[in-house]
């Protein structure tokens, strides 16, 4: 029994780390219906950012994390105003932004095994020492993930229903041609929201970083992993990811215990294909697209 | 259809059939006139990446079933041939059959069924997942498929299959494969995704249904894929889930991206010249990658439409200066 509430709380922590990774994603899809393939690359940017300036530049762990999620602000906005912008007037705009962000996250791959080599990496844990619990200890720094997860969420939230850019934001995510009426800069909300999206990202990919590890290649995980959670949840849904990444999160350190971790990957796949095989518009999911 | 043979024989001796055709007979040819070894293997290896990138292109670029699992699709076909040849001890020549029904029947059930009702990324995301799962589950069914290390010793189409025979065997794989993919192109099926594409709410009125011709196509394109992986693995002999790897993804999308997406040449040149440079550009080691992720942006960003873009552009302007010098000597 032990091991099972073990599980389940690894379960609900990983469940917090994959929720914000699919916060991120579904932010841009659900204001801009732009999916970006690049997004565990993003990710993977930031953390390797952070080890880079924290461990090899001598700086300490706060001004390392700081650093790199402040490059993602203006590399979500360039992201969109060079690359999607002009691929969002074509016809076939769906397939083109496709290729492009799955091209972006190839050469991102390219670039961090060239820098960083293709050995795995892990940011240290922020806290050390563990409290027990009648099932086992739980590490301070598990601890502190989930903390930080819920208070990023809470944040998100907040940002999302009581800023004047939030709120813009969603009008857009609304109706592009009512939000153009009543006079927002679409553009700007656009490139702002991806500038949001890739911080957001990038934080899921410090904390992700310290959680597991790193190789050049795992952002394709993450992508997925993001996207399925974002799907289960219903595209768009913030609330609906947040309740899908923990049922994901546990869901996968259970089979991780009773079956074995290579069955990860198709667990994965068959609560997907049940997911739009039953309820495609996703659990708090209005509708499909 | 009346036009009288005149017109018939001008309809066949369009530029681009003409075209078509020297190339045909360049390729059967090659082999003659000193083609290396190398040079053969690459090429058959090229003719079948050709046909996975065409009827990737079918998916895609024709249907809009923005698919990312063909390799998926072309793995399971190999897989399943190899495992009954090697196992039961069956021809391959029988195999390749069973493995691209088995492509067919798994990746429509599971993967087209559920995602076909819906549209745009779903069905990208879907088949992604089952391509990343498929090495999972290729280990977990190491007792058959030799998990990570792979299959050694696929019994080939031949025994003590030469060079020149897998080339000559693959090139007409290709060709049939491609002149039934024209064929549905230019046919019922075809049309029906023009109708779907460019007048959606016609296509509905005059009986087109897009759930049941999107899987219509994917059945297609699954069964030919999964033959091709069957073709892939008894002529090389050996195949391991490394098949699945990114690059090997990335590199079949540049195929038909370079070519042209939404064209019937397109993927065909862009097989040939992925392949062929890839081949040559070993020495380069993992900057290939950079440069195929820096050639898929390049290409999406200022030229979508590829080689076959930049052919049809050479066209007009030709034409345009012929028609030029065709007015000026009139006038003369």
């Amino acid at each position: 029994m032990n091991e099972f509430f073990a599980a389940l709380w690894s379960g609900l922590m990983i469940g917090s780390l994959y929720a914000i990774m699919a916060i991120g994603l579904t932010v841009i899809y659900g204001v801009s219906r732009v999916f970006n393939f690049a997004h565990g690359h993003v990710a993977l940017i930031a953390g390797y950012l952070a080890w880079l300036v924290a461990f090899e530049l001598g700086a300490s762990y706060i001004p390392g994390i700081l650093v790199a999620l402040a490059v993602m602000v203006p590399l979500g906005w360039a992201t969109y105003q060079w690359g999607v912008r002009p691929l969002m007037r074509r016809k076939e705009a769906d397939f083109a932004t496709l290729l492009l962000t799955l091209g972006l996250a190839i050469i991102v791959q390219f670039a961090l095994l060239e820098i960083f080599g293709p050995r795995v990496k892990a940011l240290p844990e922020f806290f050390s020492g563990s409290v027990n619990l009648w099932f086992g200890p739980i590490s301070y720094h598990e601890l502190s993930l989930v903390v930080i997860s819920v208070a990023i969420m809470a944040g998100i939230w907040a940002f999302m229903t009581r800023t004047s850019l939030g709120r813009a934001m969603r009008g857009v995510a609304s109706s592009v041609h009512g939000a153009r009426i009543v006079g927002i800069d679409t553009n700007r909300v656009y490139g702002l929201t991806f500038a949001l999206a890739f911080v957001l990202t990038g934080v899921s990919g410090v904390l992700l970083g310290t959680h597991s590890y790193m190789t050049p290649a795992i952002g394709w995980d993450w992508m997925i992993k993001g996207f399925i959670i974002v799907v289960f949840g219903g595209l768009g849904s913030i609330p609906g990811a947040i309740l899908a990444a923990f049922t994901l999160g546990v869901i996968e350190t259970m089979v991780t215990l009773y079956a074995g971790s290579l069955w990860i990957w198709p667990a994965w796949l068959a609560v997907f294909v049940l997911v739009l095989t039953l309820r495609p518009q996703g659990i708090l999911g209005g509708r499909t697209a | 259809m009346n036009g009288g043979f005149v017109m018939r024989l001008r309809n066949l001796t369009t530029p681009g059939r003409l075209l078509g055709l020297a190339l045909l007979i360049f390729l059967a040819a090659w082999p003659f006139l000193g083609a290396t070894r190398f040079t053969l293997h690459v090429a058959s290896l090229a003719f079948i990446w050709a046909v996975v990138a065409s009827y990737w292109n079918l998916l895609s670029g024709y249907s809009g079933i923005l698919s990312l699992g063909n390799l998926g699709f072309f793995a399971v076909g190999a897989y399943v041939s190899s495992v009954l040849a090697v196992e039961l001890g069956i021809s391959p020549w029988i195999t390749i059959w069973i493995g691209a029904t088995a492509a067919m029947l798994i990746v429509t059930t599971v993967l087209g069924l559920p995602a076909l009702r819906l549209r745009g990324i779903y069905i990208s995301l879907l088949t992604l997942a089952f391509e990343l799962a498929l090495p999972s589950i290729i280990t977990l069914l190491g007792d058959w498929t030799g998990g990570g290390i792979g299959l050694l010793g696929i019994p080939t189409f031949l025994d003590d299959i030469q060079r020149w025979q897998a080339y000559y065997l693959t090139f007409a794989f290709a060709v049939v494969a491609l002149f039934v993919l024209y064929r549905i192109i230019n046919g019922r099926t075809g049309m029906a995704f023009v109708a779907l594409r460019d007048a959606e709410d016609f296509a509905g009125a005059i009986g087109v249904d897009r759930y049941r011709e999107g899987i219509k196509v994917f059945a297609i394109s699954s069964f030919v894929t999964g033959m091709a992986g069957g073709f892939f693995a008894h002529t090389l002999g050996s195949i391991s889930p490394g098949m699945l790897s990114i690059d090997q993804f990335l590199m079949v999308i540049a195929m038909y991206m370079l070519g042209g997406v939404g064209t019937f040449f397109g993927p065909i040149i862009g097989a040939l010249v992925i392949t062929f440079g890839n081949e040559y550009l070993r020495v380069a080691g993992s900057l290939r990658l950079g440069l195929i992720g820096v050639l898929i942006v390049l290409t999406v960003m200022a030229f979508p439409g590829g080689i076959m873009q930049l052919i049809e552009r050479v066209r007009d302007l030709v034409r345009v200066r012929f028609k030029q010098l065709k007015g000026a000597s009139d006038v003369a």
